[in-house]
C-alpha cells in the first residue's frame, strides 16, 4: 500500500525541481499553497494572514515572512512571589509567545530546527539563563552563515556543560564534544574516523565554561589545560585548536550535504531519502556560498519541489507546528493578532511530548510517527476541546502557572461571529478554509453540516455545534499532518 | 514521468476515494503488544530493611544484631538453606519453590547518601552520583520502548502521587493513572447524548478520511487515532472492572487494587511495557516488626494475586515484578525495636523468566561501611540486565555506559 516514495524521488530532474516556482493561472498561489508554505515556513497562518497571502501573491508573502519585528514580543508583569521555577515556564512562554506572535516565522522556524539540531536541554543545564543566552544565539545566526555559527556554538556556555566540555583536559581529553560536533552537528556517521575524535578532542581541550561564583558563566580558554601539539585530523596535520577543527569540518563535502538533507527533512518530508544528485547541486551552492544558510533556506522555499507532492502535507505535526497553528486560528483577537497566552500551550506540549528546551538527548526529538501514540493523540483531541470551548481550562492552567489567567478567553466563534456567517455550510466552509485550506474532503464537509443542522441559528445549541464541528476538524487525520 | 498538473493533482488529498481502508481499522483494532515483555516496577518508599526482608538467620552476626526483630526458621518463609523469606512474604512460597523469585542482594552505589530524598533521586535518575540531571531512567527508556509498543503508552505510572522522577524528563509515552485520574477523551459531560453524538462525530470523520492513494502518512495517523478511541473505551471498562472486582478486604486504593488493573491492563494487550508503582512506610525507626510485615504481606499477596491471575491468560510468561528502595537499613537495630537508615539492600525480582535464588552473595555483616552493609553490585548493573535482557531496550544510551550484567534472568 505505500508508495515507494524515494524511487519517484529518483525519477525528478534536479534543475527542474530547484528552478523557482512561478506560479500562474492555472497553477495559482492560492490558500493552499499559502497554507503550505505558513505551515512549513512557519507555525501555521493566522485568517487575517491567509487572506493577505492569497491576495498579494508568494514574493510579497515571502518578504513579509522575513521582515524583521518591529517590537519584541513581552510578556506580562507577572507577580514577583511566582519563585525561581517559574522562570523555567517563563523561558518556554517567551519563546511560545513569538511562535505565535508570527513576527518573522523563518527565521523562528529555523530557530526550532536548530534548536534540534544543536539539542541542548534544561534538564541537564538547569540554567534557565543559559538557555535563554543559547536560544538568542541560534535566532542570531538562524539565517547565517553556518561558519561563525557553529564557532560560537563550540563556546556557547549550554553546550559546554551539556557535552561535559569542563572535562576536556590535556591529560584526560573527553571526546563528547568533538564526537557530537561531527556525528550530529556537521559531518554525519561514516564521515570521520575514532581517530579523527580523538584528535579533535585534544583539540578542543581547555575550552572551558566559568565557574559559578564568578558572575554568569560563560566560555574561557583555559590556556594550561589545552594541548597545543600536533594534530591530524581528517587529513589535516597542524596545532590546531577548535577553531581549526570548524575550518576543518566546514572544508568536507559531506558538510554541505549533512546540512542540506537535514534541511530537506525539515521543510520537504523527513521520512524520504532523496537520491544523492537531488542533494547535490544545493550542497555545492552551500560551500559555494560560504555557507550561506539563509540562501539555501530561500532557494529551497521558492523552489518548485517546495510546491509540490514531495513536499505537501509530507510530515506529521510535532505538537508545536500543532498547538501553535491552531491557536494562531483560533486564539486570534479582534484586530487579528494573536491573543492566546503562550503559557496556555505548556502543560499541553508536555503531554504530547515536545517541551522546548527539554529535547530528550543529544539527538533531538525523534518526530515523525513517534509524535503520535496513544497518550500523545488523546492530548491532542483534549487540547483541542478546550480550545474550541474557549479555552476555559486553559485558562486556568495559565492561573495555575502564572497566579493569573490570561484576558480575553480564547473564542473560536468570534471569527465566526464577525463573519456573519448565517447557515450551517457556510460555517463548514469558512472554519475548512481557515483549518485545512483546499483540503477538507466535501464528504467530511458534509457531515459536519449535517451534524450542524441538528438545531438552527442563531442560538446556543447551533453555536455548540459549531464548535464540536471544529474541534472534529482539527482531529481529521489531515489535519496531523503537515 | 508525471507532468506538473497531475502531480498537482495527485498532491491534493481531495483526489482519492474517501473511505478508510478496512485493514487500517482491522489493524487498529487488534490488540497491540500482546507478545511484548513487560516490567512491573515497584518503589518500596521510606528505606526497606533488605536485611528482615530476605533475613540470613544462620549468621550469628544477624542473631547478635537483630536481637528484636530477627526473623528465623520457624516464622520465616524458606528462601534457601541460609535465608529466609520475612513472613509476609508467605503467599509468594509457591513462586519461591517454582524458581520464580530472584533475590538480588548487596545492592547500591558508591558512596551512599543516608537522605531519603537523595538517595531516591539517584535510584530514579539511575545516577549515582551526587546533583542528579532532571530525567528519569524510565523517561530516557521511551524512544526504544515505544518501538515495540505500537502506539500503545509505553510506560504508565499507577498512582495519585506525583508523576516519579523516574518517568519525568520526557512525558512523551508516559501516562499517570488512578481512578481520579482517568484515561479520558474530553468531550463535555461524560455518559451525557451531546458527548456520544461528538464521540460518533469524529470517529466518523477519522474514518472518512481519504486514503492511501492520496497521502502514505494518512493510514498511519488514522490508525493510531483508532488506536486511542479504542483504548479509552477499554481502560474505561478495565477501571470498571477493577472497581468493581471484589476487593478480598482490600481498600480501594491499595496496591492489591493497583496491581489488579495492572493485571487487567496486560491481559487485555493495552500495549504498555512498563508499569511503575510506589507503596509508602518503609521507614520503621520504631516498632518495625508487625508495620514491615504488613506492608510485604501486601506486596505478597498483590504480586500472587498477579501472577496468579496472568498465568490463567497465559500472559504470565512476559511479566517480571522489580522492587526497590532508596537504601537499605543500619545492620544494627535500634533501641525503639526499628531500624536506622543505611546503605545497600536487595531487589526482588518475580516472575517465571526470572532465575530463583539469591543472585550474588550476601554482604557481610562484619565488614561494614560506617555500620551498614557494603554493596557490591550497583543497580544500574541490574537496571542495565533488565534493558537489555527484558525490555530490549540499549541499556547504554539509557544508563550513559555500559553496566555488566547479573544472573537474574533464565535462559
Amino acid at each position: 500500500m505505500i508508495r515507494n516514495v524515494s524511487r519517484s524521488l529518483d525519477q525528478l530532474d534536479p534543475s527542474e525541481e530547484w528552478a523557482a516556482w512561478k506560479p500562474a493561472k492555472a497553477d495559482p498561489f492560492d490558500a493552499r499553497w499559502a497554507g503550505h508554505l505558513y505551515r512549513r515556513a512557519g507555525f501555521g497562518h493566522t485568517p487575517v494572514e491567509l487572506t493577505a497571502a492569497v491576495a498579494d501573491g508568494l514574493d510579497k508573502t515571502l518578504e513579509r515572512m522575513h521582515a524583521p519585528a518591529r517590537t519584541t514580543p513581552k510578556l506580562p508583569a507577572v507577580p514577583e512571589t511566582m519563585g525561581p521555577t517559574f522562570r523555567n515556564f517563563e523561558l518556554r512562554a517567551e519563546w511560545l509567545k513569538r511562535m505565535l506572535a508570527g513576527h518573522e516565522p523563518i527565521r523562528e522556524r529555523l530557530t526550532l530546527f536548530w534548536h534540534n539540531h544543536f539539542a541542548t536541554s534544561i534538564a541537564r543545564i538547569q540554567d534557565a539563563t543559559l538557555m535563554q543566552r543559547q536560544n538568542d544565539l541560534i535566532r542570531k545566526h538562524a539565517l547565517g552563515k553556518f561558519g561563525p555559527f557553529l564557532r560560537d556554538m563550540s563556546r556557547d556556555a549550554a553546550m559546554l556543560l551539556w557535552l561535559d566540555s569542563n572535562q576536556n583536559v590535556k591529560a584526560h581529553p573527553n571526546e563528547n564534544y568533538a564526537r557530537e560536533v561531527m556525528e550530529l552537528f556537521s559531518l554525519g556517521v561514516g564521515n570521520y574516523k575514532e581517530k579523527d575524535i580523538q584528535e579533535a578532542a585534544r583539540a578542543f581541550t581547555g575550552w572551558h565554561v566559568s565557574t559559578p561564583g564568578d558572575g554568569e558563566r560563560r566560555f574561557e580558554f583555559k590556556k594550561q589545560e589545552h594541548d597545543f601539539g600536533r594534530k591530524t585530523v581528517l587529513g589535516q596535520t597542524g596545532e590546531w585548536d577548535g577553531d581549526d577543527i570548524i575550518r576543518i569540518l566546514l572544508e568536507q563535502p559531506a558538510c554541505a550535504r549533512f546540512l542540506v538533507r537535514k534541511l530537506y527533512a525539515f521543510l520537504f518530508n523527513e521520512g524520504a531519502t532523496p537520491p544523492d544528485k537531488l542533494i547535490e547541486p544545493l550542497a555545492i551552492e552551500l560551500r559555494a556560498s560560504d555557507y550561506d544558510i539563509g540562501k539555501l533556506v530561500d532557494r529551497m522555499l521558492r523552489s518548485r519541489h517546495f510546491f509540490s507532492e514531495h513536499a505537501y502535507r509530507k510530515n506529521i505535526k510535532s505538537p508545536i507546528e500543532f498547538c501553535v497553528g491552531a491557536s494562531r486560528v483560533f486564539g486570534t483577537g479582534a484586530t487579528g493578532s494573536v491573543v492566546m497566552s503562550p503559557f496556555a500551550l505548556i502543560g499541553a506540549l508536555e503531554l504530547q511530548g515536545q517541551q522546548p528546551y527539554q529535547p530528550p538527548n543529544v539527538k533531538g526529538w525523534e518526530g515523525g510517527k513517534a509524535w503520535l501514540n496513544t497518550a500523545t493523540v488523546l492530548a491532542r483531541h483534549n487540547f483541542t476541546y478546550d480550545l474550541c470551548n474557549g479555552g476555559k481550562s486553559l485558562n486556568e492552567e495559565v492561573a495555575r502557572v502564572t497566579g493569573q489567567g490570561f484576558v480575553p478567553f480564547v473564542d473560536p466563534l468570534l471569527l465566526y461571529r464577525r463573519a456573519r456567517l448565517e447557515t450551517a455550510g457556510e460555517v463548514v466552509a469558512f472554519y475548512g478554509n481557515l483549518l485545512l485550506p483546499g483540503d477538507l474532503n466535501p464528504e467530511i464537509a458534509r457531515k459536519l453540516t449535517a451534524y450542524i443542522e441538528k438545531d438552527d441559528p442563531p442560538n446556543a445549541l447551533f453555536e455548540q455545534r459549531c464548535r464540536d464541528a471544529m474541534h472534529a476538524m482539527i482531529t481529521l487525520p489531515e489535519y496531523q499532518l503537515n | 514521468m508525471l507532468n506538473r498538473r497531475e502531480m498537482l493533482k495527485r498532491s491534493t488529498l481531495l483526489a482519492a476515494a474517501p473511505l478508510v481502508p478496512g485493514f487500517v481499522i482491522n489493524t487498529a483494532r487488534a490488540a497491540e503488544g500482546q507478545t511484548e515483555t513487560v516490567l512491573v516496577i515497584l518503589e518500596m518508599t521510606g528505606g526497606n530493611d533488605g536485611l528482615n526482608t530476605v533475613a540470613p538467620y544462620k549468621d550469628d552476626a544477624y542473631q547478635k544484631a537483630r536481637k528484636a526483630l530477627r526473623l528465623d526458621a520457624n516464622n520465616g518463609v524458606k528462601f534457601t538453606d541460609e535465608l529466609v523469606l520475612n513472613p509476609g512474604f508467605r503467599s509468594l512460597e509457591r513462586m519461591v519453590q517454582q524458581g520464580q523469585v530472584a533475590v538480588v542482594q548487596g545492592v547500591g552505589y558508591p558512596n551512599p547518601d543516608r537522605s531519603h530524598f537523595e538517595s531516591m533521586d539517584r535510584w530514579q535518575a539511575g545516577e549515582p552520583g551526587p546533583k542528579v540531571g532532571g530525567t528519569g531512567w524510565l523517561a530516557r527508556s521511551v524512544p526504544d520502548l515505544q518501538k515495540g509498543a505500537d502506539g500503545g503508552v509505553p510506560v504508565m505510572h499507577i498512582g495519585s502521587e506525583k508523576l516519579p522522577l523516574a518517568c519525568r524528563g520526557t512525558t512523551q509515552g508516559i501516562f499517570s493513572i488512578n481512578q481520579q485520574q482517568p484515561f479520558e477523551l474530553k468531550l463535555g459531560t461524560p455518559n451525557s447524548g451531546a458527548e456520544a453524538a461528538r464521540r460518533r462525530l469524529i470517529e466518523d470523520v477519522a474514518q472518512s478520511s481519504p486514503s492511501a492513494e492520496a497521502n502514505d502518512l494518512l493510514p498511519f495517523v488514522q490508525k493510531r487515532q483508532l488506536q486511542t478511541y479504542m483504548s479509552v473505551d477499554r481502560l474505561k471498562e478495565v477501571l470498571k472492572e477493577n472497581g468493581n472486582q471484589p476487593m478480598n478486604g482490600q481498600q480501594a486504593n491499595s496496591l492489591y487494587m493497583k496491581m489488579d488493573l495492572v493485571t487487567r491492563l496486560i491481559q487485555r494487550g493495552f500495549g504498555t511495557r512498563v508499569f511503575y508503582l510506589a507503596i509508602d512506610g518503609f521507614d520503621t525507626h520504631s516498632g518495625q516488626a508487625p508495620a514491615h510485615q504488613a506492608l510485604l504481606q501486601q506486596i505478597g499477596d498483590a504480586c500472587s494475586n498477579m501472577f496468579a491471575r496472568l498465568q490463567q491468560s497465559g500472559d504470565d510468561k512476559r511479566v517480571l515484578f522489580m522492587t526497590y528502595s532508596e537504601f537499605g537499613r543500619r545492620v544494627q537495630e535500634n533501641a525503639s525495636a526499628g531500624t536506622d537508615h543505611g546503605s545497600a539492600g536487595n531487589m526482588l525480582v518475580v516472575g517465571p523468566g526470572a532465575r530463583g535464588g539469591p543472585v550474588g552473595k550476601h554482604p557481610s555483616l562484619t565488614d561494614l561501611n560506617d555500620g551498614d552493609l557494603k554493596h557490591h553490585t550497583d543497580f544500574r548493573q541490574v537496571y542495565a540486565t533488565l534493558l537489555d535482557g527484558w525490555l530490549k531496550v540499549d541499556s547504554k544510551t539509557v544508563l550513559n555506559g555500559k553496566f555488566e550484567h547479573v544472573p537474574l534472568l533464565k535462559g
